[in-house]
């Protein structure tokens, strides 16, 4: 099974070939990229079905080596093929050959193509190669790469100002996560004394408080790549990158990497119980705010970004209530519907040339392909059957209940209720309605088969859902009703109200209804809930104020005393010199003779000759040499 | 030999260049390539030849001021040999990047050299004399290349830099005057393990805590560092913070560690709290910074904070992540003042403001700053991430607070963000007036940065790269401190 390093390195290769290229060049190697990740696919689905039909539990294929010795520890990195990271990697790569795939058609005009495609590949390598880990310091390093893969995505068009500072503020802000999370790995490797998942997970007993401490601080990291409230206001922004880079690092994968670290971390989260709740908190706490906030976005990548936010927070609901096989199940089928949105939405803004949902209207007649696997992707989030979505969020609702977490399954089927909401205001704005947009056009065949294959996954994927249990290694059962009838009415009402609101009328509305009943609530959330502003205000106003005052205090206090002592020295050895005169004019002896030779040298010293300060640095050598002469003698 | 050769060969070149008759100085260049090439070389002849787990060797030991028991006392361990690449390598670079020097060329290079021969001096003596004579050997050349083509403020800079640290290593003298008068020799690793008494080690540690963290700099001794860095011209930056710096923590693990233990834990906690405000005052300094070489500078004080802060962790994986730090500072910083530099030759402005959309006028020079600056905000597969991170364990591990650790963690958000917004306005958007036109890097800036490059990432994916030679040595150090 060596075969299952070359699923991270193929991508890697491609970006190592990619990077130093001219821009010309790298242009024009763009297939290096596709091939690279078509194959890495290849050998993903191949190793997936040499772990199925799973259920032991066990590694099927383990192999590391060390990368660094300190005394008698040694830190290694390896690849884990478990069921976990088998599908994991197919995921990946499936969506990451979608994307690429997608691109040819959606950036062929761009002129740097190449970059991105670099981009991508190291991307895909970094985000292959965490979920390979057999290690949390190698899922942190690779992390961190897909940090930087993102910024410099979402960066993609540095020209303009506004990816420029969307860049720089996904990056700050996941950061701030990532201290957790490096403190995290401090106190895991002082406790347990390894990284490694076989010790940390496995061999070593936790006690409950440093159990606390390191899962609460890893959760801190994933709140901050997974954009989990309060960490959440980057990913909005990150829209600002181009879209199929939106579906691959912002919505299907890197942001389900904080997922899937508190996936597998789960066991020392179970040693704290605490940390359990706390993440079952921030996760319905996220899930509605994102569901809110989604509910009043005009832009149609905003609107999938909050979905996104507000996802991802279901996902943490369900790993907070122990639901490793829903939290993971959800997160697998998040990452085919969310992306095939997105790449719908690409294709929607391009025919479009807008963003804004206001404006659009109609596209159903036009573009009856995008049509078809957009609304598959729309009902698969609203979460209606026969799709994928409606079966994950009913295994995170079924998880719920028999836990007896009461208040949180019906925040989550609040949540479910929002979602289809905004879901159906989103549809029914895009596709109904008359046409804003003249020469509305189908997109090309590049960009409509990956939409296609992800829909046709996001379709058929949900009636596997009690084998991927047993695949996990636990119990798979086939819904409750009463739990799948209570869901989708909730959806369908979530469905129902858009249409009201959206939908019924040909003419396209506007939020006024919304504005004129709750205007306080509204411009509440149409200000993202003032968390950006108090934010820019507190943190980064603050910081700046901060270093500048500092800066000033350096320039006055702590170098003012250094210069201070010089001039203090200067008055001295002026002041001193005039009493050697005086000193001379009394007694003109031998020794007055050498004082004033010393005061001259002091005086040269203020003058900065170069010449003075090579002859008093010689003489303090020679000096110094002669006295350990003189003291040996 | 081979540590002689390493360290005076220089010296012979430097006398060469420094004789050269006016008409002629143009050769000084090709006879500086050359010897810190053959220097280069030995060095690498020594790696090669060198057993990571023996210990000190090519030891030499003779005889030099007989009367005053002072030995010529050479000797390589993991720990010097990682330095002294570093220093063979950047003196080679600082020569090369020097290519378009063109006034007094003859003195010039013999400054470069002997301040080659001071450095590498530094990191192989094992004798305090010979030891001491380096260090301040290294002063002379610095003080030159700064106070004659540095810039316009560069006598003030030269004096400040030389008197400073020259405060600071007439403690380290008193200090060394003090051991010899307590133990009754000079030799280095004859005075590790003789167990002074603790009041007398405090007193003696605190004159070398003086004298080495003010080469460091640890805050709040640091003032001298941006004014020298501002004026100084390209390659001296290089080697001033490449280098130099390191001569303060390398003194910590080499004599202060060793010789004075006990003092070495009661200081631990007052060096750590002083990492800890270096590692974010100079975070929060360079963030305020408008011009490129200050906030570099500024930079330094914030990355030496972490290798202080690793050393006062007395634990392996500190002391190992403090060498690392060390390391691979002295590669990425380097890359950044040749870089800055090469914009500078360029734009003639180092004002951030005035500099912006190199990416897309020179892409070549935009990526590889890029790179640098990645490296130096600590992305892990990078080497700034090794040291850092490995520093940050160590730190956790020992009985420095909690807080003050959680605090230097914070350092690194702190980096990030002063360097990426240096990389928006530089790097990123559209070219700016003082962009439009220039002129991309020249293969001889580029193969000058490629073996940079390299260390960054080879170090950054392959930690024992360096860390074998280094760890075998850091463990003999704690055992000498008595095994904590």
């Amino acid at each position: 099974m060596g075969y299952i390093i070359a699923i991270p390195l193929l991508p890697a290769i491609a970006f190592a070939i990619m990077a130093p290229l001219s821009n010309k060049a790298r242009n024009r190697a763009v297939p290096v990229s596709v091939a690279a990740v078509v194959i890495a696919l290849g050998l993903s689905v191949a190793a997936f079905l040499a772990v199925w039909p799973g259920g032991h539990g066990e590694a099927l294929y383990h192999s590391s080596a060390t990368f660094a010795t300190i005394g008698t520890v040694k830190l290694a990195a390896g690849i884990l093929l478990d069921p976990i990271s088998a599908t994991m990697v197919v995921v990946v790569t499936l969506v990451g050959a979608a994307v690429q795939i997608y691109s040819i058609g959606y950036m062929h005009r761009d002129r740097r193509i190449g970059w991105y495609y670099a981009a991508l590949s190291l991307f895909t390598a970094a985000m292959l190669l965490l979920v390979l880990s057999d290690n949390f310091l190698q899922l942190y390093m690779a992390w961190e790469v897909m940090g930087l893969c993102s910024y410099l995505l979402i960066g993609f068009w540095h020209e303009q100002e506004g990816p420029r500072k969307a860049s720089i503020k996904a990056f700050l802000t996941t950061r701030v996560g990532d201290v957790g999370f490096a403190l995290g790995l401090a106190v895991m490797y002082v406790t347990a004394g390894s990284f490694d998942f076989s010790v940390v997970l496995h061999d070593f007993a936790w006690a409950p408080g440093a159990a606390t401490a390191v899962a609460l601080l890893l959760l801190f990291g994933a709140m901050g790549k997974s954009a989990q409230v309060p960490l959440h206001v980057w990913l909005p922004d990150a829209m600002a990158g181009p879209t199929p880079a939106s579906a691959l690092i912002h919505a299907a994968t890197m942001v389900a990497a904080g997922v899937f670290l508190v996936a597998r971390a789960l066991p020392i989260f179970e040693a704290s119980g605490v940390a359990l709740t706390v993440t079952m908190l921030v996760g319905v706490t996220t899930a509605l705010v994102g569901g809110l906030l989604a509910s009043v976005q005009h832009d149609i990548k905003k609107v999938l970004a909050y979905s996104t936010i507000s996802q991802l927070g279901y996902m943490f609901i369900a790993l907070g209530a122990g639901g490793l096989v829903a939290g993971f199940y959800h997160l697998v089928t998040h990452a085919f519907f969310k992306s095939l949105l997105f790449l719908g939405a690409g294709v929607i803004i391009h025919a479009a040339h807008t963003q804004d949902m206001r404006e659009m209207g109609g596209l159903a007649k036009k573009m009856p392909v995008t049509t078809v696997t957009f609304t598959i992707g729309s009902l698969a989030l609203a979460g209606i059957f026969p799709f994928s979505g409606f079966w994950s969020k009913d295994e995170i609702l079924t998880v719920l209940w028999h836990g007896e977490h009461y208040i949180v399954f019906a925040l989550a089927l609040a949540t479910a209720f929002v979602t289809a909401f905004y879901v159906a205001r989103m549809w029914f704005r895009v596709f109904t309605g008359p046409e804003q947009t003249s020469g509305l056009k189908e997109a090309h065949l590049e960009m409509l088969v990956p939409m296609g294959v992800l829909a046709a996954v996001t379709t058929v994927i949900g009636f596997g859902s009690p084998y991927f249990a047993e695949f996990l290694g636990h119990d798979g059962e086939w819904p409750a009703a009463a739990i799948a009838l209570t869901s989708t009415a909730v959806a369908g009402l979530g469905l129902a109200l858009g249409w009201w609101a959206y939908g019924r009328r040909s003419q396209v509305l506007n939020t006024r209804p919304l504005k004129i009943r709750a205007g306080w609530v509204y411009s509440a959330l149409s200000q993202k809930l003032y968390f950006d502003l108090t934010y820019d205000y507190f943190i980064v106003g603050g910081y700046t104020r901060l270093a500048e005052a500092l800066s000033g205090f350096d320039r006055t206090v702590v170098d003012g005393i250094v210069n201070g002592s010089a001039a203090i020295w200067r008055t001295a050895s002026a002041v001193g010199e005039s009493i050697d005169r005086v000193v001379i004019d009394g007694f003109v002896n031998g020794t007055a003779t050498l004082v004033r030779a010393l005061g001259a040298r002091v005086r040269r010293i203020q003058t900065g000759r170069v010449q003075s300060y090579q002859g008093l640095m010689l003489a303090a050598l020679v000096l110094l040499m002669l006295w350990f002469v003189v003291k040996g003698a | 030999m081979l540590l002689s050769a390493i360290v005076f060969l220089p010296l012979a070149g430097a006398l060469v260049s420094a004789l050269l008759p006016k008409e002629r100085a143009g050769a000084a260049r090709w006879i500086a390539a050359a010897v810190t090439a053959v220097d280069l070389a030995l060095v690498a002849w020594l790696l090669l030849g060198f057993d990571v787990a023996g210990g000190m060797q090519f030891i030499e030991n003779r005889e030099w001021i007989t009367q005053a028991g002072i030995q010529y006392h050479l000797g390589v361990d993991g720990i010097s040999l990682s330095m002294l690449l570093l220093s063979a390598l950047l003196s080679l670079i600082a020569v090369i990047a020097s290519w378009k020097q063109e006034t007094k060329l003859g003195a010039y290079f013999a400054m470069l050299m002997l301040l080659e021969v001071g450095m590498n001096g530094v990191f192989l003596a094992l004798d305090f004399v010979l030891f001491y004579v380096f260090w301040e050997l290294v002063l002379v050349p610095m003080y030159f290349l700064i106070g004659t083509w540095g810039g316009p403020r560069r006598e003030y800079a030269s004096i400040k830099f030389f008197l400073y640290t020259l405060f600071g290593s007439v403690f380290m003298l008193v200090g060394i005057i003090a051991l010899y008068l307590q133990g009754g020799t000079f030799d280095i690793t004859a005075l590790t393990g003789m167990g002074f008494p603790a009041t007398f080690q405090w007193w003696v540690f605190a004159a070398f805590f003086l004298g080495f963290a003010v080469k460091v700099p640890v805050f709040p001794l640091h003032t001298w560092l941006p004014d020298a860095h501002v004026e100084a011209p390209t390659a001296a930056s290089v080697l001033l913070a490449g280098i130099m710096l390191k001569m303060g923590t390398y003194g910590f693990i080499r004599i202060a560690l060793p010789i004075l233990p006990n003092a070495a834990e009661q200081w631990s906690g007052f060096i750590a709290a002083l990492a800890v405000i270096s590692i974010v005052y100079g975070a929060a300094l360079a963030f305020a910074q408008t011009d490129l070489k200050k906030l570099v500078a500024y930079s330094s004080v914030s990355h030496m904070g972490f290798v202080m802060l690793g050393i006062a962790s007395l634990t392996p994986e500190g002391i190992n992540g403090a060498i690392a730090v060390m390391f691979s500072h002295g590669v990425v910083t380097g890359m950044l003042f040749l870089l800055v530099g090469m914009v500078y030759e360029r734009t003639h402005t180092r004002v951030i403001e005035d500099v912006s959309g190199l990416s897309v006028q020179v892409p070549v020079a935009a990526g590889l700053l890029a790179f640098a600056s990645f490296a130096s905000l600590g992305l892990p597969g990078l080497s700034g991430f090794v040291g850092e991170f490995l520093s940050l364990l160590g730190a956790w591990k020992s009985a420095i607070p909690a807080a003050w650790v959680v605090v230097a963690a914070v350092g690194v958000l702190l980096a990030a963000a002063y360097t990426l917004r240096m990389v928006q306005r530089v790097v990123l958007g559209t070219p700016s007036k003082a962009v439009e036109g220039i002129s991309d890097l020249s293969v001889r800036e580029v193969v000058l940065l490629v073996p940079l490059v390299a260390l960054t990432l080879g170090v950054g994916i392959y930690w024992d790269s360096l860390l074998r030679y280094v760890d075998p040595a850091v463990r003999a150090t704690l055992a000498l401190m008595g095994g904590s």
